[in-house]
């Protein structure tokens, strides 16, 4: 299977990459990783006339720790992310959930930032960017502007951004002091898209919950956050009773879909068990905060 | 759409060809390069028998398209074997009857190859998890595994030293070849550098590059 | 794929009837419809483009109507094939009066092989669901104008 013929550009600035999306709107697509665009376009179900290869700006391809936050070029694959020494001491979660997301072979070329853009509804950055709270910042004809996570997202493979526009930075807010995290996922093989995956993030002050943070993917159309279960969360006593009560308001909130990897019954379970366990490892983590 | 020259390193050696912006890297490897060892699979990124080491690290060929690999070190299998004398990956393989038909095999010791140099001691968990991009129909992959283990174990020996050649070590951070005078990619570029130097076992084992 | 759901609409039964017989706002509601041109009573050849965000296919075939019962019953079959593969739609919806509006009750089936399947079978309930709701807000506006 090959690939449409196309027109092929690779800007070594960002300014030269925006004018090319300028000049041909949603005709054009951006390369980055390629993990998802190129087997699209190897199979023919997307045919773009023109292709802006970003591999070559240099510029966009960094990891640093500023504004309280992991900031994320557009080119950094996700590879660099999982070594990261930054990541791991400050965005643990980041680190624990680019692990899962596809091979070593994926990594190696995709970007986390692409990841995002591409707004798979399994996809373990899109989950990550939404538990976090996190935003991007999208450069365009307009100039730049910010986007949170939930505004990011709109359904499936599908963002607010402008076909004329370019994700050149996303930012992970770092983990609070003390705070417990815990990614986990379920897949039918390791490297699968998740059938459900859940993320957790748990602040515990004077020995009741201070804050709550529950994202799921891959029950529904975007990254979903368990809001009505982090509020009964928030006040209470950390234990048992609690991640099972919580397990049951993430399965009543949620509407997953049926599909032949697995029935929407099977999501909501699962979104349960794993919501416990999540929160049970979140909670071995967690450090009494100041 | 125009034709472009292409020059890439293979092994070692260098290559030129003429691609269509839309010429996989696999078929360029294959066709233009005549190094056939390199198998097309999926032609989706599933399988893993297009596996190769771009500038050090493993990816799917069949993923790139020729043009994007202008001026990059490539590593294929073609490269493993010194004339007749098989790299000590490839004897474990033979060792342990990891292979049967061989369609998966290159992209299994591609995989292999850079799994070794950069985590030298692993459990069969993580290596089954290490492999778990590569896809065998023959096999059932216990071989597969216990060559891999193998592998290990001679290469720890200290036996090898040659096993891991130039051109199948990452040759750092790619915008590093780049010389231009921008002082803030520099510094960004220096700190992500600091960042992988400290980022643990791995950047320990690679040898560093002059 | 089986898919079902209601939808209540701002019109009469008879009004509802009309609207979902009537070839120009089955062209204008269907998502992806690009032309559909009348072959025999009931039946049309119809071009669709129909995907997700980059994810594209264009697919030529035929839309049917049957099984029609004034104001209360009809089949929608819509199916081609493309570059992608095949895909075939075949919808059952059912009208009565509620209040001054109509209830729809429709049930779905769709089914989509080829490359396409491979590719898209995960989400093809939830972009199911989600283009057949834009076609019945689609005529929701269109009844709300007054047709």
């Amino acid at each position: 299977m090959k690939p449409a013929a196309f027109e092929y550009h690779a800007p070594r600035t960002v300014d030269d990459a925006l004018a090319l999306l300028d000049a041909h709107g949603d005709d054009a697509k951006v390369l980055a990783g390629g993990q998802s665009l190129v087997p699209l376009m190897n199979m023919r179900l997307a045919r773009p006339g023109v292709v802006v290869d970003i591999n070559r700006v240099a510029a966009l391809d960094y990891l640093t720790l500023g504004g309280g936050a992991l900031r994320i070029g557009a080119l950094c694959r996700q590879r660099t992310v999982e070594r990261s020494a930054l990541a791991a001491e400050h965005c643990p979660l980041l680190r624990d959930a680019v692990r899962l997301v596809g091979h070593v072979q994926i990594r190696n070329r995709g970007t986390v930032v692409g990841s995002l853009a591409h707004a798979d509804p399994a996809a373990e950055m899109t989950a990550a960017l939404t538990l976090l709270g996190g935003e991007v910042t999208a450069t365009g004809p307009g100039g730049e502007r910010t986007i949170p996570a939930d505004e990011l997202f709109v359904s499936y493979l599908t963002t607010s951004l402008d076909p004329r526009e370019l994700i050149t930075e996303a930012r992970f807010p770092v983990l609070p002091a003390g705070a417990g995290w815990s990614w986990t996922e379920i897949a039918r093989r390791h490297g699968d898209f998740a059938l459900v995956g859940v993320g957790v993030v748990l602040t515990v002050r004077g020995g009741v919950i201070a804050d709550a943070r529950i994202a799921l993917t891959g029950v529904g159309p975007t990254p979903v956050r368990a809001a009505r279960a982090e509020r009964a969360l928030v006040g209470a006593a950390p234990g048992d009773a609690r991640w099972g009560e919580a397990a049951e308001a993430v399965r009543a909130e949620i509407e997953p879909d049926d599909d032949i990897h697995a029935s929407a019954a099977y999501r909501r379970h699962v979104a349960g068990v794993l919501t416990q366990r999540a929160l049970a490892e979140a909670h071995g983590r967690a450090r009494e905060a100041a | 759409m125009a034709v472009r020259k292409v020059t890439l390193r293979i092994n070692g050696k260098t290559y030129t060809g003429r691609a269509e912006p839309r010429k996989l890297l696999t078929d360029f490897i294959r066709e233009d390069c005549g190094l056939t060892g390199t198998h097309v699979g999926c032609e989706h990124g599933v399988c893993g028998a297009c596996t190769i080491l771009l500038d050090g690290e493993a990816v799917r060929s069949c993923l790139l398209f020729a043009v994007q690999a202008e001026g990059a070190e490539l590593a294929t299998v073609e490269g493993l074997a010194d004339g007749d004398r098989l790299h000590p990956i490839q004897q474990a393989y033979q060792d342990h009857h990891a292979l049967q038909c061989g369609f998966c095999t290159p992209g299994f010791l591609m995989t292999t190859l850079a799994l070794l140099r950069d985590t030298p001691q692993l459990t069969e968990t993580e290596i089954r998890e290490a492999l778990a991009g590569n896809l065998c129909r023959c096999t059932g992959y216990q071989h597969i595994v216990a060559a891999v283990a193998a592998a290990a174990e001679a290469l720890a020996s200290g036996a090898h030293p040659d096993a891991y050649p130039p051109f199948a070590r990452p040759a750092g951070h790619a915008a590093s070849r780049r010389r231009t005078a921008d002082p803030a990619r520099k510094e960004r570029e220096r700190s992500a550098a600091n960042d992988r130097r400290t980022s643990g076992a791995a950047s320990k084992r690679r040898p560093r590059q002059s | 794929m089986k898919l079902e759901g209601t939808q209540t609409l701002p019109a009469p039964v008879e009004t509802v009837w009309e609207s979902i017989n009537d070839p120009e706002t089955l062209r204008r509601c269907t998502p992806g419809l690009k032309e559909l041109s009348a072959t025999g009573p009931d039946a049309y050849a119809a071009t669709l483009t129909i995907g997700i965000a980059a994810v594209k296919g264009t697919y030529k075939g035929t839309l049917t109507l049957s099984e029609k019962r004034a104001s209360t019953h009809l089949k929608i079959v819509l199916e081609g094939t493309g570059g992608p593969g095949f895909m075939k739609g075949e919808g059952v919806v059912d009208l009565e009066p509620q209040d001054e509006g109509t209830l729809v009750k429709w049930t779905g089936d769709i089914q989509v092989g080829g490359l396409m399947a491979g590719v898209g079978q995960r989400m093809l309930g939830g972009v199911g669901k989600m283009l057949i709701g834009q076609f019945f807000k689609c005529l929701e506006q269109h009844l709300g104008t007054g047709a």
